[in-house]
């Protein structure tokens, strides 16, 4: 038994409480960023390129001044002039200015700022901004991108925020911004060596196309300066990335800048790091003015997008089924700026392999710019993209071997105490349990009626794997209140995923308060401290942590003020839901009395605060490898039952099995819908989500073009399956999982639509027409 | 041009003054009902979604000045006891929230048509909602329950 396991006697974790903000959100009381009251702002309205790589010949804005309202237009040379290079912001390379300076690199990027009272005339005006361009060739296409030029920088800008990416600082004809390499043992000789032995080997060239978070809360940023200050209230899941940003940018202090956020109408990773932030804390601070920025949707698809993916990959098994040899060559569509590409590109690289034991692995993994919208973090962060690569191979090795696909996982699959492709040990990682559980929820091992008129009935499986963002650093400060209800000042940013709830659990467990006696205060720099970002499923691990110290912190504090009290020694309190008891003596005190005794006033506050920082070895350049690369493990498995229409090349979900490994679930309900969550989007991106470009132009950039899944679109059954293998370091064991299920999503689809007609597909999304298509193929070829 | 219009939102009657080309999603938040959201312009996720005469609107493409004397109902004006709002949060039918005021309206909608929808039904009339955090099977189950809670409830009465 880990040690770290005992749960407090409080009962609050594992319970299903109600979210903290259940009523107000279901009566639309909550007030998302744009719903806040706020000082008077005058409205923002961009200019947007029609290019998708020109050189800026001349920004004419005379009109666009005259028209009435309009108070100001800031062009990108303006804005270069006051800040220089530190215009240039970004994550991972500082390459992206919030207004383009000299050239612009994609169609839609923002030209010209238009600052007026009121949007009426702030629209007319962006409308009269004149721009004259030099039109540069573009590169769409990510393998002609990576094969040479035009290229879409000069030089390689990396951020200072990174030192592992110094070697690449002014690097140049090239838009090849990053590359991981994975190398582990030999994968030709391997290969070789089994195929001679009467193993098998597949390969294949797979494509994800880029796609859209579409959160419906659209991006809002207001931004004001308060004397030497400036404050911004931003929809944003990383309030303290922001704050150091914009200081960085204005080159003030960090406690010049106040960031608030706030509860976000959904992200999957559309609202973090630079957005609309940089523009408006620019044009607030040069222009002396109180701006506010509301994105359209149609603005929204131009901010970031998920990358698109190439990957070329091969797997062998030897005769007696075991996988020898692994191969991936990936690369990833960043589009224009590189965002946290670099990042995706490696933290998926890590894991193109699968969750396998194979001990021969080589993984290529590059980022490479285009002429497009920028491409960030998406819900699983580059993950699935490789996901399809090797769960489609690993399905097919499994037919080509005359195996079961699930039986052919379940021998490969990682175990507790394996070590895996990049050199770190599993841990907490319970693929096997994943596997297990969605395949006996759908009947795996039943008979399936496989004609059904023109109905074609199949199973497929697929299982994922990803690390936790490693190293990062969470902090919690929690106050007591003498009436014994507690605030808890963290930045986690709650955006759906219920953070707020499962921290008030975490806070209420060690100290044995009650449903609704925390308080989660939203995300303000002013007030809550440093956490590295709200991404990644990292929140209920590492802030769950600090909170669980903060609170175990208190519980200390009030034992001691109790022992002090009684005149017993500490270790003979205890803390229960009805106050502190001394075993000794059985003399009792509430809290509300024993605080108001210690402070001699009622209205009084006991503080603790508490720090959790996760460390790395960072993985060896040349082969990828490190003994500890991250924190943890995310383990999941996808099991579908559908049926496909051989008269519309419709596919029809039956039965959708879903499970993540949380090492301890917090709240099971939370739990299960983020489980049901992710995996309906990830349904989206298996069918029909995708975003399509022409030359460069989004050519469905609006929810009337942008297919979404609705109602109609769920499976007739969905289960969601918790598989709890408790994480020795984890508060109570538990783990994140807001992306856990997306990653194996689509291959499970696919894999089942191969059971069920007997194609392979390579390329998502699975359209009707991609369907009609293949079926058509397959019966000429007959 | 700016027109006088009186706007019934919740049984409040006011006067406002509305641009000719005010949308009914701008004047509401305006006055204070913020739980009117816009999520694409265009009446294709219903975050907007206003009850008028108690019929479903996207009052993103709704212009104001057409809504003159029309009741309105906004999610935030129902009542505290509200049975679709209790069935929404017994049910967990919410994770961000953006989007649950239009699909709590679409509930009252349907309801008031048919009292006994069958899932089918309940989806077929929440078809034009995107709730994009997946919460579909909570939010139909809780209009599921709020249709059964009013059934009891003519039973009671009729007993």
């Amino acid at each position: 038994m880990f040690s770290g396991l005992h749960s407090g006697a409080g009962g609050a974790v594992g319970e299903r409480w109600a979210r903290t903000d259940a009523r107000a959100k279901v009566r639309g009381e909550l007030r998302y960023a744009a719903d806040q009251p706020l000082r008077p702002c005058l409205d923002v309205v961009l200019h947007r390129a029609t290019r998708p790589h020109a050189l800026l010949e001349s920004v004419d804005v005379e009109d666009a001044l005259a028209v009435d309202g309009v108070v100001a237009v800031v062009t990108g040379a303006q804005l270069y002039e006051r800040f220089g290079d530190a215009l240039m912001t970004g994550p991972a390379f500082s390459d992206q200015p919030c207004l383009a300076v000299g050239k612009v690199r994609y169609v839609g990027e923002p030209v010209a700022a238009v600052i007026a009272r009121g949007l009426v005339p702030a629209r007319a005006a962006a409308e009269r901004v004149l721009v004259d361009y030099a039109e540069l060739d573009a590169v769409h296409d990510v393998d002609a991108a990576a094969a040479g030029g035009p290229y879409v920088h000069e030089e390689l800008r990396p951020s200072t925020v990174f030192g592992d990416l110094k070697h690449l600082r002014g690097k140049r004809d090239t838009n090849v911004n990053y590359e991981y390499k994975l190398r582990r043992g030999d994968v030709a000789a391997a290969g070789h060596d089994a195929v001679e032995r009467g193993g098998v080997t597949v390969r294949e060239e797979f494509w994800c196309p880029p796609t859209h978070h579409v959160p419906i809360e659209l991006p809002f940023t207001a931004a004001w300066r308060d004397g030497d200050r400036l404050e911004i209230l931003s929809t944003t899941q990383t309030p303290s990335y922001v704050r150091l940003a914009v200081a960085d940018l204005l080159g003030i202090p960090l406690n010049a800048v106040r960031v608030r956020s706030a509860p976000l109408g959904g992200s999957f990773g559309a609202k973090m790091y630079d957005r609309l932030e940089p523009l408006a804390a620019a044009l607030a601070w040069s222009q002396k003015l109180p701006v506010r920025i509301l994105a359209s949707r149609e603005e929204a698809f131009l901010l970031t997008t998920r990358h698109g993916a190439a990957v070329t990959g091969s797997m062998t098994a030897d005769a007696e089924g075991r996988i020898v040899a692994a191969s991936a060559d990936v690369r990833y569509d960043t589009g224009a700026y590189a965002d946290v590409g670099p990042r995706i590109t490696a933290k998926s690289g890590m894991v193109a392999a699968g969750p396998y034991r194979v001990d021969n692995v080589e993984v290529r993994s590059r980022c490479i710019y285009t002429n497009k919208p920028s491409a960030g973090p998406f819900r699983g962060f580059g993950v699935p993209q490789v996901t399809w690569s090797h769960e489609s191979l690993v399905d097919e090795l499994a037919r080509e071997s005359g195996v079961d696909p699930a039986e052919f996982r379940r021998r490969n699959l990682l175990r507790e105490g394996d070590v895996s492709a990049v050199g770190t040990p599993m841990h907490s990682a319970d693929f096997v349990g994943c596997l297990d559980a969605v395949t006996e929820a759908v009947g795996w091992d039943t008979p399936l009626e496989r004609v059904d008129g023109r109905l074609r009935r199949g199973r497929g499986v697929a299982v994922g794997i990803k690390a936790v963002l490693t190293p990062t650093i969470s902090n919690a400060v929690l106050q007591l209140n003498q009436d014994s209800s507690a605030t808890l000042l963290i930045s986690t940013v709650d955006m759906g995923q219920g953070s707020d709830t499962i921290m008030a659990q975490i806070a209420a467990e060690a100290l044995c308060l009650g449903e609704g006696q925390v308080r989660v205060v939203t995300a303000d720099t002013d007030v809550t401290p440093y956490d590295t970002i709200t991404a990644g499923s990292r929140s209920t691990y590492h802030t769950g942590n600090a909170v669980r110290r903060a609170a175990e912190a208190m519980r200390d504090k009030l034992l001691e003020l109790a022992a002090e009290r009684f005149g017993v020694p500490a270790t003979d309190v205890k803390l229960t839901g009805d106050g502190l008891v001394s075993a000794q003596t059985q003399e009792r005190v509430s809290v509300p009395e024993l605080l108001h005794g210690h402070f001699g006033a009622r209205g009084t506050t006991l503080t603790t605060e508490a720090n959790f920082t996760t460390s790395w070895v960072p993985y060896d350049h040349e082969t990828g490898q490190s003994e500890r690369v991250t924190e943890h493990w995310f383990a999941g498995a996808v099991a579908a039952q559908l049926t496909v229409d051989t008269e519309t090349g419709r596919v029809h979900v039956e039965h959708l099995a879903v499970a993540g490994d949380v090492g301890r679930a917090i709240n099971p309900t939370l739990v299960e819908q983020q489980l049901t969550g992710a995996a309906i989007m990830g349904i989206g991106h298996a069918l029909f989500d995708q975003l399509v470009f022409d030359e460069g132009q989004i050519v469905n950039g609006t929810l009337l073009d942008y297919q979404l899944p609705s109602v109609l679109d769920l499976p007739d059954k969905i289960t969601p399956i918790i598989v709890e293998s408790p994480h020795r370091t984890g508060p109570y064991g538990a783990k994140g999982v807001g992306e856990t299920t997306i990653i194996p999503l689509a291959p499970a689809i696919a894999n089942a639509v191969r059971d069920a007609i007997g194609i392979r597909f390579p390329r998502l999304p699975l359209t009707p027409e991609r369907i009609l298509t293949a079926l058509a193929d397959q019966e000429a070829s007959k | 041009m700016s027109t006088g219009i009186e706007l019934t939102v919740n049984g409040v009657r006011q006067r406002v003054n509305v641009g000719d080309d005010d949308l009914l999603l701008e004047v509401l938040r305006r006055i204070g009902h913020t739980s009117v959201r816009e999520g694409c312009g265009v009446g294709a996720c219903g975050a907007c979604t206003v009850l008028a005469d108690g019929r479903s609107v996207s009052s993103c493409l709704a212009r104001a000045v057409r809504y003159d004397g029309v009741p309105l109902t906004t999610a935030d004006g129902l009542p505290e006891d509200d049975d679709v709002v209790e069935e929404f949060v017994a049910a967990a039918a919410m994770q961000c929230g953006y989007c649950i005021p239009g699909f709590v309206l679409m509930g009252h909608e349907l309801l008031a048509e048919n009292p006994a929808p069958s899932r089918a039904e309940i989806a077929a009339h929440l078809e034009g909602n995107i709730c994009r955090c997946g919460t579909y099977q909570e939010i139909c189950a809780a209009i599921e329950a709020t249709a059964q809670r009013r059934q009891a409830a003519r039973q009671r009465r009729s007993a």
